[in-house]
C-alpha cells in the first residue's frame, strides 16, 4: 500500500509541476509576440477609454514589475482562478468558459457513452476475424472513417437530416418554443434539465438536436476504438494464458472476455481516457458545424473581437484538462492492474 | 489394451513467410496405452514439443498437418483437418513448460479453475469442492484459491497449472518439459507427483523431456525421437538398460550415472536442420553403424514388443 | 564512373518494392499522393481562373456566384462567384506544403533533441521529457487563436502553431527507440574510447534512430493535413481568402444546404488525401514490424 501511495503522489506532483510549465509557456506567448501585449489583453481597443483599458491591462499582467515576478504572478492569478473579464462576453472569463462548457461536455460524454460501446464492441469482433474479410472490411471502414474531417461529416450528416430527413439539427433547442414554455437552464445540461422541469416536448427537441453532432463526435472513438482494440486483443490472444485456457477447454466465449478481454482493459482505458480530450477539441469543431453554443462558438466569437485573455485561459485550462485526463488514467490503469501492488 | 492416443503416418510441420512448410514431426507411428506415463525423449528441436502439442490440440494457426491422430478412437487430426472440439479440456490437457504465464494475471486462482469447472457442469459450491481436493493432492492448502497467480512461487504455480489440468477432468495429460525449470533435488519428487496423480486419477500422462535419466526413472514406456521421428518406441527399462538404436545408445552413453563406471563419449556432429525431408535415416552422418542401405530407405522393425526404425539394431549387444 | 550511393538509399528501395508488392493499401495510398502531388505542382499552369483562385471577386461576380458544378466551372463556384475549382486546384499545392513544412520542421527538431537527450542523459534528458510533456498537452488548435490574434493571419501562424506541437511528439518518438540505440555496443564503446559525442551521435545513433521515426512521420501526414484543416476551417489560421482546402471549406458553410458544393468539395479533397498518406504510413509500419508480418488466423 504504501509503495504505491508513494508512486500516487509523485504522479500527481509531477503533473502540476506540468501545468505549470503550461502557464509559464503561455506566458511567454504573451509577452512576447509582436506589439504591446498589454493592448492585445486588453483586446486592441479604440476609441475613448481605450487608453485607461490599456493601463488596467498593463497592472492587471504586471508588466511594470521584473520578469521572474511577473510570471510568478501569473501562475498565482491563473491558480487562484483570477484570470479576469472576458472582452467578448463582458463575464469574467473563466464563467464564460464554464457555461459554455457544459454544452461541449454533454456533446462529448453523450458521444462517448454511444462511441465507446459500439467501438470496443466491433474492435473485439473484428480482432476475431483478422485476416476474414467481414474482419478486414471493418478494420478498413474504421480506417477511412479515422482519416475523415470531421467538420465535413458534420456538414454531411447535417445536409442528409435537413434535407433527406426534414429535420433540422441546428444548435441545442429551439430557443422559441424554450422561451415560450419558460424553459430554464439549471445543470448546464439540457438534456437532464428539460427531463428535471418535466418538459418532454422539448427533451425530444433536444435530444434530436444533440444526436446528429453527437453521432460525428462518437466517429473519433468509435474509430479509435475498432483500431486499438483490434490490435491490443491480437496481441492479447497470443498471450500463453490465452493459449493455456484453450487448451483447458474453456468455453471460446469465456476465453475471448475473461482472458483477452480483461488483459487488454488497462491499455484500453488509457487510450479512451487521452481520445476523450482530444475529442474535446473535435467537439468544438462539430459544435461550430451545427451551430451549437459551446467552446467552439466562444472561441469563433473570441476571435473576431480579439478576446486574447479568453482564448489564453481556454488554452491553459484545455490544456490543464489533457494533463488531468492523463494522471487519472494512469491511476487507474496501475489501480486495474493486480499485479501493480495497491 | 485401449490405446488412449494413437497415431498413424502423422507429420506436422509449419509455414514460414514464405509459405514454405518446414516439417519437424515426420511420418510418426506412435502408440500410447491407457493409464501409462508415455514419454517422448529428444534434443531440442526433434520435435517432441510440437508432438505433445498435436495431442492437446494446441497447434498454432500457421502450422499443417498429414496423417492420423487419434485420441480414445476420436480421430482429431485426418490429414489436413483438425477438429479439437469436445477434445481439448474434456480428453486431452496440457502441462506448459512456463506455469507462471500459463495462469491468466487478472485474476484469482479460484476463478481460474472455476472457469474451468464450469464446463463440466458443476454448481460453485462442488466446483470449490472439487479445486481444494485436487489441490490437496498437490500439497496446496485452500488459501491458494484466494491469491493471484503473481503472489504464488514459482512452485506453487507449477502446481496450480497441474491441477488446472487435472480439474478438467480429461484422460490425457501432456505435460511439456516439467522439470526444467526446476532445481535439480526436486526433479525426482515432481515426476513422483506424476506418478501419484496417475495412480490417484486414472489419467494417461505424456510426458515430453529432454532428460533421458528422468524419463527412465518416471516413465512405463519411452519413444525416442530424433530429427522429427520416432527412433526407438518400448518399455523404458529395457530400451534404457539395452537400447536398440544405435542414437539410443549413444544418448545413454553420453550420460554420467551415479554408481556406473562409464567412458562418457559425446556424440559428434549436430541434429540435421529442422524441415529438412529424406527417404532415408536422418541419424546417417552421426551413426558410427551407419551402411549404403540407410541412406535410401528405412524401415522400422519389432523386436521384443519395441519398434525400432533402423536396420542395424543393436541386438545381442549390452551397454558396457 | 560509378557514385557510391549511401547504403540507406538502398535498404529504402528494398524495403518500398517489397511493400509495394506485398500489400494493396501501400499501392492505392501511392497512387493517390501520386496524383496529388502531380495536381499540386502542375496546379499553376492548369489553373483556369488564377486570380479567383487565390481570392479575388470576379467582376461580373453576381452572375456568377452559387452555380453548381458545370463545363465552365468544373467545380461550380463560390458564393462570391469564384471559380472553386481553381481554389480547390490551388488548394493543393497549399495542402502539401503545410504539411511538408509542419513535419519536417517538427522532425527536424524533435530528432534532434530526442537523440541528444537520450545520448547525454541526466538533466539533459530530464528537461527535454518535461517540455515534451507541457508541449504535447497544448492543443495545436489553441495555440494557434493566440497566435493569430498576436502575428495576424497567415501561413506562419499555423505552421508555428502545429509545429509547437508537433515537435514534442518525434521528440518522444525519438527519444524513446534512441534510449535503446545508446545501449547497443556499437555506441557504448566508441563512447567510452573517447570518441567525441557529435561524431557518434550523428554517425550511428541518429542513423539508426531516424528510419522508424521517419517512417511515423509518414504516417502522420495524414493527420497532419486534418488538423490544419480543421485549424483553417474555424478560421485560427489562414486568411478568409486563402485557397486552403479548411478555409475554402469554412466559406461554404453558411450556404451548405443551397450549396453544399463549397464546402463539400474541398473536405472530400482532404479526406482522400489524409487517407493516401495514412495508407502509405500503415503499410509501411505493418510491413517493418516483424510481430505482424506473419499471417494470421484464429484458431479456435
Amino acid at each position: 500500500m504504501v509503495a504505491s501511495l508513494n508512486y500516487l503522489f509523485k504522479r500527481v506532483f509531477y503533473s502540476v509541476f506540468i501545468v505549470i510549465g503550461i502557464i509559464v509557456v503561455t506566458y511567454l506567448l504573451i509577452i512576447l509576440s509582436p506589439g504591446d501585449p498589454a493592448a492585445r489583453w486588453a483586446g486592441n481597443p479604440r476609441g475613448p477609454g481605450a487608453g485607461k483599458a490599456i493601463e488596467f491591462a498593463r497592472v492587471e499582467l504586471n508588466l511594470d514589475k521584473p520578469l521572474y515576478l511577473q510570471v510568478v504572478l501569473f501562475i498565482y492569478n491563473v491558480l487562484t482562478g483570477n484570470l479576469g473579464v472576458s472582452i467578448s462576453t463582458k463575464t469574467p472569463v473563466l464563467t464564460a468558459i464554464w457555461t459554455h462548457m457544459s454544452s461541449t461536455l454533454e456533446l462529448l460524454i453523450f458521444a462517448y457513452m454511444i462511441g465507446i460501446p459500439i467501438g470496443v464492441f466491433l474492435g473485439v469482433f473484428s480482432s476475431l476475424r483478422r485476416g476474414s474479410f467481414k474482419g478486414d472490411v471493418l478494420e478498413s471502414i474504421g480506417f477511412v472513417v479515422a482519416n475523415t474531417p470531421s467538420f465535413w461529416t458534420g456538414m454531411a450528416l447535417f445536409l442528409v437530416f435537413s434535407e433527406v430527413l426534414g429535420v433540422s439539427s441546428y444548435g441545442r433547442i429551439d430557443t422559441r418554443l424554450a422561451t415560450i414554455m419558460g424553459f430554464k437552464p439549471i445543470t448546464g445540461f439540457y438534456l437532464i434539465d428539460t427531463l428535471i422541469q418535466g418538459n418532454i416536448i422539448l427533451f425530444f427537441d433536444v435530444l434530436k438536436r444533440l444526436i446528429p453532432p453527437a453521432i460525428v463526435v462518437s466517429l473519433y472513438p468509435i474509430g479509435t476504438g475498432i483500431r486499438v482494440v483490434r490490435v491490443l486483443m491480437s496481441e492479447a490472444l497470443s498471450e500463453d494464458y490465452v493459449k493455456q485456457a484453450i487448451a483447458l477447454g474453456v468455453s471460446r466465449r469465456t476465453v475471448i472476455w475473461d482472458y483477452a478481454f480483461k488483459g487488454i482493459i488497462p491499455g484500453l482505458t488509457q487510450v479512451m481516457g487521452l481520445s476523450f480530450v482530444y475529442s474535446l477539441v473535435d467537439a468544438m469543431i462539430v459544435e461550430y458545424v451545427f451551430g451549437r453554443e459551446g467552446l467552439g462558438s466562444l472561441l469563433v466569437g473570441a476571435v473576431v473581437s480579439n478576446d486574447f485573455k479568453l482564448a489564453v485561459a481556454t488554452l491553459i485550462i484545455i490544456s490543464t484538462f489533457y494533463i488531468i485526463a492523463n494522471t487519472i488514467t494512469d491511476i487507474v490503469q496501475a489501480w486495474i492492474d493486480p499485479r501493480v501492488k495497491l | 489394451m485401449v490405446l488412449a492416443v494413437e497415431s498413424k503416418g502423422l507429420s506436422i510441420g509449419y509455414l514460414d513467410e514464405e509459405d514454405r512448410v518446414l516439417w519437424v514431426v515426420k511420418n510418426v507411428d506412435m502408440q500410447v496405452r491407457e493409464g501409462e506415463i508415455y514419454c517422448l525423449v529428444g534434443e531440442s528441436g526433434c520435435g517432441k514439443t510440437t508432438l505433445g502439442s498435436s495431442i492437446a490440440g494446441v497447434l498454432p494457426p500457421y502450422s499443417v498437418t498429414r496423417g492420423e491422430l487419434v485420441i480414445y478412437g476420436r480421430r482429431v487430426i485426418k490429414d489436413v483437418l483438425r477438429s479439437y472440439e469436445g477434445v481439448r479440456g474434456k480428453l486431452t490437457s496440457y502441462i506448459p513448460q512456463n506455469p507462471g504465464s500459463s495462469l491468466s494475471p487478472y485474476m484469482r486462482i479460484w476463478d481460474q479453475f472455476w472457469r474451468v469447472l464450469r464446463e463440466q457442469g458443476l454448481n460453485e459450491k462442488t466446483a470449490k469442492e472439487r479445486a481444494t481436493a485436487i489441490l490437496k493432492t498437490l500439497s496446496l492448502g485452500q488459501g491458494v484459491l484466494e491469491h493471484y497467480p503473481h503472489e504464488l512461487s514459482g512452485g506453487m504455480q507449477q502446481r496450480v497449472a497441474i491441477g488446472l489440468s487435472l480439474a478438467t477432468g480429461a484422460k490425457v495429460l501432456v505435460a511439456d518439459e516439467p522439470t526444467s525449470s526446476v532445481d535439480a533435488n526436486l526433479k525426482l519428487q515432481l515426476m513422483r507427483l506424476f506418478k501419484d496423480v496417475r495412480d490417484n486419477y486414472g489419467v494417461t500422462i505424456v510426458l515430453i523431456t529432454h532428460d533421458i535419466l528422468l524419463a527412465g526413472k518416471a516413465c512405463d514406456r519411452i519413444a525416442v525421437m530424433y530429427a522429427g521421428e520416432i527412433v526407438e518406441e518400448g518399455d523404458s527399462t529395457s530400451v534404457l538398460t539395452r537400447p536398440l538404436h544405435p542414437y539410443t545408445k549413444l544418448l545413454v552413453d553420453v550420460v554420467p550415472m551415479l554408481g556406473f563406471k562409464k567412458t562418457l563419449a559425446s556424440i559428434p556432429g549436430e541434429p540435421p536442420k529442422p524441415g529438412l525431408l529424406r527417404e532415408g535415416c536422418y541419424f546417417y552422418e552421426r551413426c558410427p553403424f551407419r551402411d549404403e542401405v540407410c541412406l535410401n530407405h528405412v524401415e522400422t522393425q519389432v523386436i521384443d514388443g519395441r519398434r525400432v526404425k533402423c536396420w542395424k539394431p543393436l541386438v545381442d549387444k549390452t551397454t558396457s | 564512373m560509378t557514385i557510391r550511393l549511401p547504403t540507406w538509399i538502398g535498404s529504402a528501395v528494398f524495403t518500398v518494392k517489397r511493400v509495394w508488392k506485398r500489400r494493396v493499401r501501400f499501392r492505392v495510398g501511392l497512387i493517390i499522393v501520386s496524383a496529388i502531388t502531380l495536381l499540386a505542382i502542375l496546379s499553376p499552369f492548369i489553373v483556369p481562373y488564377p486570380s479567383e483562385g487565390w481570392g479575388l471577386i470576379p467582376l461580373n461576380n453576381t452572375n456568377v456566384s452559387g452555380q453548381p458544378p458545370s463545363l465552365n466551372h468544373l467545380f461550380g463556384t463560390d458564393d462570391k462567384g469564384r471559380d472553386l475549382f481553381s481554389r480547390v486546384l490551388l488548394g493543393s499545392s497549399t495542402a502539401l506544403l503545410q504539411i511538408v513544412l509542419v513535419v519536417g520542421v517538427s522532425l527536424v527538431i524533435g530528432l534532434t533533441l530526442g537523440v541528444l537527450a537520450a545520448y547525454y542523459k541526466g538533466l539533459v534528458e530530464y528537461s527535454l521529457n518535461y517540455l515534451i510533456e507541457v508541449f504535447l498537452a497544448l492543443p495545436a488548435i489553441l495555440i494557434a487563436i493566440p497566435l493569430k490574434m498576436a502575428f495576424g493571419p497567415g501561413l506562419h501562424v499555423i505552421i508555428a502553431s502545429m509545429v509547437l506541437t508537433w515537435w514534442a511528439w518525434y521528440g518522444r518518438v525519438a527519444s524513446v527507440y534512441a534510449r535503446s540505440v545508446c545501449e547497443m555496443d556499437y555506441v557504448v564503446i566508441p563512447k567510452l574510447s573517447g570518441l567525441p559525442g557529435y561524431k557518434i551521435v550523428v554517425r550511428h545513433v541518429l542513423r539508426n534512430v531516424s528510419p522508424p521515426v521517419i517512417v511515423q512521420a509518414v504516417t502522420d501526414f495524414g493527420s497532419v493535413l486534418l488538423e490544419a484543416s480543421a485549424i483553417n476551417f474555424l478560421g485560427f489560421g489562414l486568411p478568409p481568402d486563402y485557397p486552403d482546402w479548411g478555409v475554402i471549406a469554412q466559406n461554404g458553410l453558411y450556404y451548405i444546404t443551397k450549396m453544399p458544393w463549397i464546402s463539400l468539395i474541398p473536405g472530400f479533397f482532404i479526406m482522400v488525401t489524409a487517407l493516401g498518406f495514412s495508407m502509405i504510413g500503415d503499410a509501411l509500419r505493418d510491413e517493418l514490424d516483424p510481430k505482424l508480418r506473419r499471417r494470421w488466423r484464429l484458431w479456435f
